[in-house]
């Protein structure tokens, strides 16, 4: 589903902050990727989310290069990748419905269409009597349901999750684990970058151990 | 999602305790139904910015509007000049009489000739009225020798030709002269030119101020915007939606505020003539600047010149907000 081979990325002339990345993740799999604070954690997951281009190796998602997409194609494909950033990113004039409702609205549907789908899937991640509330009003781990929320309503093959527990109490990065699980067993590819060795420890996944730019495998 | 099966079950998740209620913002029909619009239309850099652009929009239409007034009174002028022409006729040293003769025998004589449609002999209290300015309520027709004077109207879809016919009239009567404003005219021409070059310059410098003013406020909008412009990217909006969500968005700003700026300029050249009253009250000045300028309120046209302003401005705010997510969505997918 998603191949790097050798995958390099630098910034301009400076050095390379990612080096040989090399990896697969096929369907249904499920990953922890780790590592210390700045190992470029977040810079694989821009890769992975096309928000960075690799500077050298090859990266295939869902079979195509992902060095000549045309912009409407990176679109195409971020429909399929769904993401939870760090800081949530929720729009805040829009209510906690009108933002986990945004990717299927940006396609053009119709409301009357995924409403029930909507509301449905809040409920299920146990918002369901916040759906009116703005985000500013939303305690971390609403937050942060919230964004999972949004990040699955399109049904994407794959989810990455950015710190996903960052911010909330151990109880509450319990459930959200939960969560991942359980929509892992429904199919989505889940990839999960933690630092969180607390939180590994409670599901047994293959980890993606990134250190001084380079990937290690445990399986 | 239930009903195509794909999260369909009750998850552990809802085992959750539900949160505590807080209260929550007043929520807008479109908010219920999800149709809150994807920027936000009332923010304060949204405000600061309509104001800019209805202060600029008020400035260059009041430009645009002065410059077309004046144009359009200059050309009313000239077209007035040109369909006239004035003949002089020295007094005869021998009376009153003769001079009445002469006059009716040139006068004749004009009427015959081709291209004038009419021929109209100035009485004394005319050619009073036509010198007070100078001489004040002196009765100089009857203390100076004044020279007789003929308004010859011309007739505009058959103009004679000047040239031949001020030698023929100068060649039968010694004492005639005729004058068809040329060097007049040549300096109105000059002078309305000359405002027309400025005018156009200060359209320009104040478009220029405008358009660059617009772009940076539209600029520092579009920034704190920014935000959106990433979720749109990263939740799989094409780009083309996001474009156009930005462009409606500021099209419409820029239509509201350049209405409330093209607005207050149509205001003002509407209350013109009463400022004008106000302020020049009777004088002489006040006249002249009536001349100068017109009734001091503008036609059809020039309204209508207002309102290419807005469309104007909105093209502006539009165009800027198109390239500015172009350039942050091209930064976002370095």
């Amino acid at each position: 589903m998603i191949r790097f081979e050798n995958v390099g990325l630098r910034y301009g002339n400076g050095q390379e902050v990612l080096r040989d990345i090399t990896f697969d993740l096929l369907p249904g799999s499920f990953h922890f990727l780790t590592g210390p604070s700045g190992a470029g954690k977040t810079t694989l997951l821009r890769l992975l989310f096309l928000s960075l281009r690799p500077t050298r190796g090859n990266a295939f998602m869902f079979g195509r290069n992902v060095t000549k997409f045309t912009p409407a194609q990176r679109a195409e494909m971020r429909r399929r990748i769904g993401i939870v950033f760090q800081d949530f990113l929720l729009l805040d004039h829009l209510t906690t419905w009108e933002n986990v409702a945004l990717p299927l609205r940006v396609r053009g549907g119709k409301v009357e269409d995924y409403a029930e789908d909507v509301t449905e899937l809040l409920k299920w991640v146990g918002l369901g009597d916040r759906m009116r509330a703005y985000p500013s009003v939303l305690s971390g781990g609403e937050k942060q349901r919230a964004a999972i929320a949004r990040a699955v309503i399109g049904r994407p093959e794959v989810l990455l999750a950015d710190e996903p527990t960052g911010n909330v109490d151990p109880q509450m990065a319990r459930r959200l684990l939960r969560l991942f699980i359980e929509l892992n067993r429904l199919g989505t590819s889940i990839l999960i970058a933690t630092h969180d060795y607390q939180l590994m420890s409670q599901y047994n996944a293959p980890r993606l151990q990134l250190e001084n730019g380079r990937l290690h495998i445990h399986e | 999602m239930k009903k195509k099966g794909a999260i369909g079950m009750t998850m552990e998740a809802t085992e959750t305790t539900l949160p505590v209620p807080v209260q929550e913002r007043q929520l807008t029909p479109q908010a219920v139904l999800g149709a809150t619009p994807i920027v936000p239309p009332d923010t304060v850099t949204g405000r600061s910015l309509t104001i800019v652009i209805a202060i600029m929009c008020f400035l260059v239409s009041l430009t645009a509007g002065f410059v077309y007034m004046i144009q359009q009174s200059a050309s009313a002028w000239l077209r007035d000049i040109q369909s006239e022409i004035t003949v002089q006729i020295s007094p005869d040293p021998r009376g009153a009489a003769e001079t009445d003769k002469k006059v009716a025998e040139i006068a004749d004589f004009l009427k015959g000739q081709i291209g004038i449609a009419k021929v109209t002999v100035l009485s004394s209290e005319d050619v009073n009225a036509l010198v007070s300015p100078w001489l004040g309520k002196l009765k100089s027709f009857e203390v100076l020798p004044m020279p007789r004077l003929l308004a010859i109207e011309i007739d505009r879809a058959n103009p004679p030709d000047i040239v031949p016919l001020k030698a023929a009239l100068e060649a039968r009567f010694a004492d005639a002269a005729l004058d068809d404003h040329r060097r007049w005219r040549r300096q109105i021409q000059t002078l309305t030119s000359g405002l027309a070059f400025a005018g156009l310059a200060v359209i320009l410098l104040v478009a220029a101020a405008t358009v660059a003013i617009v772009i940076a406020a539209a600029r520092s909008a579009m920034a704190s915007n920014r935000s959106i412009i990433e979720v749109l990217n990263f939740v799989g909006a094409e780009e083309r939606f996001i474009v156009r969500q930005f462009e409606t968005h500021f099209f419409k700003l820029g239509v509201k505020a350049g209405l409330v700026g093209a607005s207050a300029a149509a205001a003002v050249f509407v209350l013109m003539p009463l400022l004008a009253d106000y302020f020049g009250g009777a004088s002489a000045t006040d006249a002249e600047i009536r001349r100068f300028i017109g009734s001091g309120t503008l036609d059809l046209t020039g309204y209508l010149i207002l309102v290419l302003m807005v469309g104007l401005i909105a093209v502006i705010c539009l165009l800027t907000s198109h390239f500015g997510v172009k350039r942050i969505l091209e930064a976002q997918n370095r």
